[in-house]
């Protein structure tokens, strides 16, 4: 995308000294070009960066959901795991999720049977015993 | 260049920031933010576009200057002679008018109506179709013969200003005789005999012309 757009802004500085050339020498073949061709190449330069950010915007989006996705997914087999969701608390499960949480306890997994565990899990009440 | 045209110099500063936001991003090449995507939305879209709109309105107004029209080397006669205070042929005399000033060539070449710009600057892409394929070669001796008027020139264009209706316009008995046929466009204001011809160094190249080719046929064995 970067890329993308170093040619887009190469592309906007070429429509713009054909403008401005048309506008400093008013003769018909810098007029003509100007208003051919360098707003075509200024319209190309301005879609390629209407495409660019469009691109990254969804992209950024797409990431959110997917970890969206993994929270909910971690959240969702925290019941099924039993006592192991305590193991990896907040946002430890997102980038550990499902049975993985296991390989990964954190201090918190010895202090599993105390309440304190409770209000850092949240959901994990069912599993304490 | 007009340097007191607003749309001109408004067009030249968006430019010129657009220039520098962009060349700041090609030289600094900072990771794609929302304060990036910004300043490229300044430097790739709007400030461009404004130029774009802004320098299209120039363009217009330098288009329709006796300078845009006389560039070509064909058309300098005509730009020489309009301008020249000595001269009085009626494009000259029309030149002189403050009315018309620098864009006498325009006011009395555009279409009138509602879409007479239009069909104005499409005749005048023509004209760069013209000149580019079969008058850039020539000289201005060579191209005089050569260039004439498309249609006939409307009598609509002078009644705009020459009322048929002003007591001064009827004193004239040729006027009155003509009326008519001025009005209804079958005799021309710019005709030989009456105000015209517009440009009298074209016509007079034209009769040269004429004469020469008639002499060429004389002496050409048949």
């Amino acid at each position: 995308m970067t890329r993308l757009l170093q040619i887009a802004a190469g592309l906007t500085l070429v429509g713009l000294a054909l403008m401005v050339w048309s506008m400093l020498v008013p003769t018909p073949m810098p007029v003509i070009l100007a208003m051919s061709v360098g707003q075509l190449v200024g319209t190309v330069a301005f879609g390629m960066f209407g495409y660019a950010v469009l691109v990254d915007q969804l992209r950024k989006q797409r990431a959110r959901g997917v970890k969206a996705a993994r929270a909910a997914r971690a959240a969702a087999s925290a019941p099924a795991n039993g006592s192991s969701s305590e193991a990896a608390p907040g946002p430890s499960s997102e980038a550990a999720p499902g049975p993985s949480s296991e390989a990964a306890p954190g201090p918190s997994s010895e202090a599993a049977p105390g309440p304190s565990s409770v209000p850092a899990n949240g959901s994990s009440s069912e599993a304490a015993p | 260049m007009s340097t007191t045209d607003p749309f001109l110099m408004f067009a030249l500063g968006c430019a010129a920031i657009s220039a520098v936001l962009l060349i700041w991003y090609l030289i600094r090449r900072p990771a794609l933010t929302r304060a990036t995507k910004i300043v490229l939305l300044f430097g790739i879209g709007l400030l461009p576009i404004a130029t774009a709109a802004n320098g299209n309105v120039a363009g217009y107004h330098a288009t329709k200057t006796r300078t845009f029209c006389s560039s070509c080397h064909v058309m300098t006669p005509f730009g020489d002679d309009a301008s020249n205070p000595g001269s009085t042929s009626l494009a000259a005399r029309h030149g002189h008018n403050e009315a018309f000033g620098d864009e006498n060539c325009y006011t009395c070449h555009a279409d009138y109506g509602m879409f007479g710009t239009i069909t104005t600057k499409l005749g005048g892409m023509r004209h760069v179709y013209e000149y580019t394929l079969h008058f850039h070669q020539l000289t201005v001796a060579e191209a005089l013969p050569r260039i004439h008027i498309r249609n006939p020139f409307p009598n609509a264009t002078c009644i705009r200003c020459h009322s048929t209706e002003v007591p001064g316009w009827n004193r004239i008995g040729d006027h009155v005789s003509l009326r008519d046929r001025l009005r209804a466009g079958t005799v021309s204001c710019a005709s030989d005999g009456c105000h015209g011809p517009a440009h009298p160094f074209a016509r007079v190249a034209h009769i040269r012309a004429e004469q020469a080719t008639a002499a060429a046929l004389e002496g050409t064995p048949r």
